[in-house]
């Protein structure tokens, strides 16, 4: 993943005409996202505030290019819209929907590693560069252009860190939620990567969460490949075992899924960790 | 959603899984003798008197009235199962879930199956997919030492894939998987969860579990600082920084994305049944939300709930503006963060 994966112009929404599809789609473009189409089957002709709707992707690609694509479809047809998007060679693929069956996570990964696409998400808040575009639903009135790169599993987590950073005066080149569940397209060490390799940014801040391994994968990535600092906070500490909190990701299967271990072995690995999110902008000063 | 065992069972049988004769039990048996069953959702049944063999008509009904009234780990069953009773020669172990990290459909066995299946080790796992089940048929049956089962053991895991599949599972434990005196493959007992996100596609799921509930989750009962927030991230951010400043969390609830005045209420009033509570967090992050909405029922909260403890409010995002006009008519503080939430909620403790 690098930058220019991140701020293709031609960036389109599927699932554009429902109420999150429209209000998210005028806010996107209000912070500088250039959105020239949407989707929206049986709708075509009609248009959001001057942008066209087309019935399917396939349509859109016969007038123009296209780079991007948002999708806000509700999690019943998420799958078919998503492996639209894939067959239809879109480099990438920003999936905010919720509630995806985990069986056509399944599915969607088995096509996304035979094809060129990458997808954020699904279940995420997206992706935001301040200052350049918007991919998703991040509020960006709560940005400052910078140099951290923030990645998250958590929606509002998210909003939180980079809220807490703008507010001290501290700005921010990347913003990215990767999404609560499971099975998604991008993990934290995609996220790494690009901000290892970018010379904008100058520091990270990783949020993780109970449930799952994927915070030990990017703790070694970070303490193999990472040379910027990287501040951390994993959330749930109290989290009971065996009980889902909130969205499908977000379960404590085992000791080793916990806050506690996870943190644990972040800090062995160097990186710089705190047990409450009030305090994790703190470690940067 | 977790399935009781005569549920499951039922979805095997449809699948071509072969599982134990059975009824289920009430006033008169179908057939003696037989094991009675309690059907509670959770382990543990056997060493608490839930599973009983009767052999006479007496005791099966001395059985069914007692195990009908035998709470297990607080669960008292609403249905007993009545099962033939089976000639085990063996008892092993198989189950299928997804595996997160390879985004793989895997298989896991062991030849030590039974109730301490735990503290077994040597699980032997394999990746299905589409097609392989005659190999990792034919390598399970060596593995189980079981040659002349390979077709039983291929068709097994043939017709255990595609009822995976089929029912949006996430787990279909087999344990035990009893081979019989006269060499019959049949699932003694099984444990399947199924995906609830799935349900838009499964109209016919009607099952004794009810979905579990994900958003409101009791941590300790005896808490002195009730939580309120929004996104799962934060509400589980919010009980970390609670306990971290030294006070003692009673919940984890996440309202969700487009929460409104009727629902944040509700939550009000199920925080008012923890008896230690001497202050309420609440803090949102509104995207979807909207921060005028949760003011409102901030302000609804406090004219119709009796002895409402001291509310630690903190806001931004979505219609911020709106809700600190509401709250000012009220004289409610609104903080600028988190911190400051938690500085306040600890003069009220």
């Amino acid at each position: 993943m690098n930058e220019s994966l991140l701020t293709g112009k031609n960036v389109i929404v599927q699932g554009i005409t429902g109420s999150h599809g429209a209000f998210h789609t005028r806010a996107m473009v209000a912070a500088g996202t250039s959105v020239i189409a949407g989707t929206s089957p049986g709708k075509a002709g009609q248009d959001i505030d001057g942008i066209p709707v087309y019935n399917s992707i396939a349509d859109i690609q016969s007038d123009m290019a296209v780079d991007t694509s948002v999708i806000f479809v509700p999690a019943a047809h998420a799958k078919a819209a998503i492996l639209e998007a894939i067959a239809a060679k879109i480099p990438l693929i920003v999936c905010i929907t919720e509630g995806i069956p985990v069986h056509d996570m399944l599915q969607i990964k088995q096509h996304l590693e035979k094809s060129g696409s990458r997808l954020i998400g699904p279940n995420c808040p997206g992706i935001l560069l301040p200052g350049q575009t918007k991919l998703g639903i991040i509020p960006a009135s709560l940005s400052l252009p910078g140099t951290v790169g923030i990645v998250s599993r958590s929606g509002t987590l998210t909003y939180e860190a980079m809220a807490d950073l703008t507010e001290r005066g501290i700005g921010q080149k990347y913003v990215i939620g990767i999404g609560g569940d499971p099975i998604k397209g991008t993990d934290f060490v995609d996220c790494l990567e690009l901000f290892q390799n970018d010379p904008d940014v100058d520091s990270i801040v990783m949020i993780g969460e109970i449930g799952g391994t994927s915070e030990y994968s990017a703790a070694d990535y970070i303490a193999e490949h990472v040379t910027k600092p990287v501040y951390a906070y994993v959330t749930g500490h109290h989290a009971p075992a065996g009980v889902q909190l909130g969205h499908a990701g977000a379960i404590l299967g085992g000791e080793r899924e916990s806050a506690a271990a996870k943190t644990a072995y972040l800090h062995e690995k160097g990186i710089h960790t705190t047990n409450s999110i009030t305090t994790l902008v703190d470690l940067m000063s | 959603m977790k399935l009781l065992e005569f549920e499951a069972k039922q979805i095997l049988q449809r699948a071509g899984i072969s599982v134990p004769d059975s009824y289920i039990a009430s006033n008169e048996p179908v057939f003696l003798p037989a094991v009675i069953k309690s059907q509670v959702p959770t382990g543990g049944r056997g060493k608490a008197g839930g599973i009983v063999v009767v052999q006479t008509e007496d005791e099966y009904s001395a059985a069914v009235r007692t195990i009908a009234n035998l709470p297990i780990k607080g669960f008292t069953p609403r249905t007993l199962l009545a099962e033939q009773l089976l000639d085990i020669s063996r008892e092993l172990y198989l189950s299928i879930m997804i595996d997160k990290s390879t985004a793989q459909v895997s298989m896991m066995a062991n030849k030590n199956g039974g109730v301490e299946i735990e503290s077994q080790d040597g699980f032997q796992s394999w990746e299905l997919g589409d097609g392989n089940w005659e190999k990792v048929g034919q390598e399970l049956a060596d593995y189980f030492d079981l040659p002349e089962q390979t077709f039983t053991l291929q068709d097994l895991i043939e017709n255990l894939y595609k009822c995976f599949i089929s029912n949006d599972a996430l787990l279909i434990e087999i344990n035990p998987l009893v081979v019989t005196t006269d060499e019959q493959v049949i699932a003694g007992d099984c444990k399947m969860e199924l995906d609830d996100a799935a349900i838009f596609r499964h109209p016919d799921w009607e099952f004794e579990s009810e979905k579990s509930e994900t958003n409101f989750v009791t941590l300790d009962p005896n808490g002195t600082v009730a939580t309120v927030a929004n996104g799962a991230g934060l509400a589980m951010a919010t009980v970390d920084a609670v306990a971290d400043a030294g006070l003692v969390p009673a919940n984890f609830l996440d309202i969700g994305g487009g929460a409104n005045e009727a629902s944040i209420l509700a939550a009000f009033n199920r925080l008012m049944e923890y008896p230690n509570v001497r202050v309420i967090i609440i803090n949102i992050f509104a995207g979807i939300t909207r921060c005028d909405e949760v003011a409102k029922a901030i302000i609804a909260a406090r004219s119709q709930i009796d002895n409402l403890p001291p509310l630690a409010v903190r806001l931004a995002g979505t219609n911020y503006e709106q809700a600190v006009e509401l709250l000012a008519q009220q004289d409610i503080a609104i903080q600028p963060s988190l911190t400051k939430a938690i500085e306040a909620a600890k003069e009220s403790v």
